[in-house]
């Protein structure tokens, strides 16, 4: 089952053309969604203006190496490995569900575009790779919705009182499971099953890309332009943190 | 000085919510991020501004004290055991202090699961829990007995 490619069985229900039609749509939907989430919420106005006042306050220039540096710092550290939770079970988390994500996007794309004419059949890799991706956005995901998410772990709220907050978590981790038991129910062979939960299946991952205004999946663009920003002001002293001197006052 | 949050800089990792002894720091129900609900009532005690980790809790001081435009942001080491604060005026001047977090080492104050006990015998003595033992003194001071009003 996770050997075979589960696009390939749709033929019989869409053309290829549909699909990959579907796939360039939500492609376009991210990026209108994120510009009109800049425009909206005047993220970049407000990124550009701390920039701006960031550059007057410098109290140190900063060469190309140290510029290298950073980003090399920055690529490694914050956005490889999710640097900017202080708390290791919400970093494992992220990591699961950033690495998930992407190798689930990547495998769609691949099987989407590449194994979807009858002909051509999906390596073994692919597929195996989209159900890893999927689990691993899973694993990460139903960790932090029922455990880690905040306002469970700390304000003692039930997992499942849901808030606009919870668009992204809920429409992500139910697109993905949707995705595997619609792989699961497909390969049992049941036609009508199969059919629904693919709808279903749909609905969420429209959901998860359409929503991109009213949700938090704009975090991927703007998180890491903030903490490059962030490592900038640190070393060209512009950074409001003090500066400790390592001797006490008074003494 | 009441605290509060700055949204872009808070990640909703609730440590400010946990250690809050007012039980004022909250996670926003739209956003999931941190803020002062009744900041009336924080004690300014600046446990949730040493404890977060993505120095997103400001101070917002009184006018007379320190002028509106002003920046308050401290910075916990506790490698080095220290707290560092710095203040930046409306007029430019900026004011940094370092304090250490503690005077006594680390591990040498018993945490109180240490201590025996106490027994329903103590629910009379006016001493609280562990005393005097641990404020590290063998008696409490006490004040000599009230004389007989005469008559």
């Amino acid at each position: 089952m996770v050997t075979t490619n589960p696009f390939a069985e749709l033929t019989v229900l869409l053309p290829p053309f549909a699909m990959q039609a579907y796939v360039v749509l939500m492609v376009f939907a991210v990026a209108i969604g994120t510009l009109f989430d800049i425009r909206h919420k005047r993220s970049a106005e407000y990124f550009l203006r701390a920039r701006a006042k960031s550059k007057e306050a410098a109290t140190r220039r900063l060469n190309g190496s140290d510029t290298f540096t950073l980003f090399a710092k920055f690529m490694l550290i914050d956005v490889a490995s999710a640097g900017e939770f202080c708390n290791p079970m919400r970093r494992i988390s992220h990591v699961l569900m950033f690495y998930g994500f992407l190798l689930y996007l990547v495998t769609t794309l691949v099987l989407v575009f590449g194994y979807m004419t009858p002909g051509t059949q999906a390596p073994a890799a692919w597929p195996v790779l989209w159900n890893i991706g999927a689990l691993m956005v899973m694993v990460g995901g139903y960790w932090f919705f029922f455990f880690i998410r905040v306002d469970v772990a700390k304000e003692r709220q039930s997992p499942f009182r849901l808030k606009r907050a919870d668009l992204f978590i809920v429409s992500l981790l139910a697109s993905v499971t949707l995705a595997l038991v619609w792989e699961i129910v497909q390969f049992a062979g049941y036609p009508t099953a199969t059919r629904i939960v693919f709808g279903i299946y749909i609905l969420f991952t429209t959901l998860l890309f359409v929503g991109v205004p009213w949700s938090k999946f704009a975090h991927m663009f703007y998180k890491p332009a903030a903490a490059f920003q962030k490592r900038m002001e640190q070393a060209n002293g512009a950074s409001d943190l003090p500066s400790p001197t390592g001797r006490y006052e008074g003494r | 000085m009441p605290t509060f949050v700055y949204m872009t800089r808070c990640d909703g990792c609730g440590q400010c919510v946990d250690i809050c002894p007012s039980d004022i720091m909250h996670i926003d129900r739209v956003y999931r991020r941190a803020y002062n609900i009744e900041p009336n009532f924080c004690w300014e005690c600046y446990s949730c501004v040493k404890a977060c980790p993505q120095h997103a809790i400001d101070v917002r001081g009184y006018a007379d004290f320190a002028p509106l435009n002003h920046k308050v942001t401290v910075l916990r080491d506790e490698a080095k055991g220290t707290v560092s604060w710095k203040i930046r005026y409306r007029d430019g001047r900026v004011k940094e202090f370092t304090f250490p977090i503690r005077t006594t080492p680390w591990g040498s104050i018993k945490p109180p699961t240490d201590y025996r006990a106490p027994d329903a015998a103590a629910l009379d003595s006016p001493m609280l829990a562990h005393e005097p033992e641990a404020l590290m003194i063998d008696t409490l001071p006490s004040l000599p007995p009230l004389a007989a009003a005469p008559g």
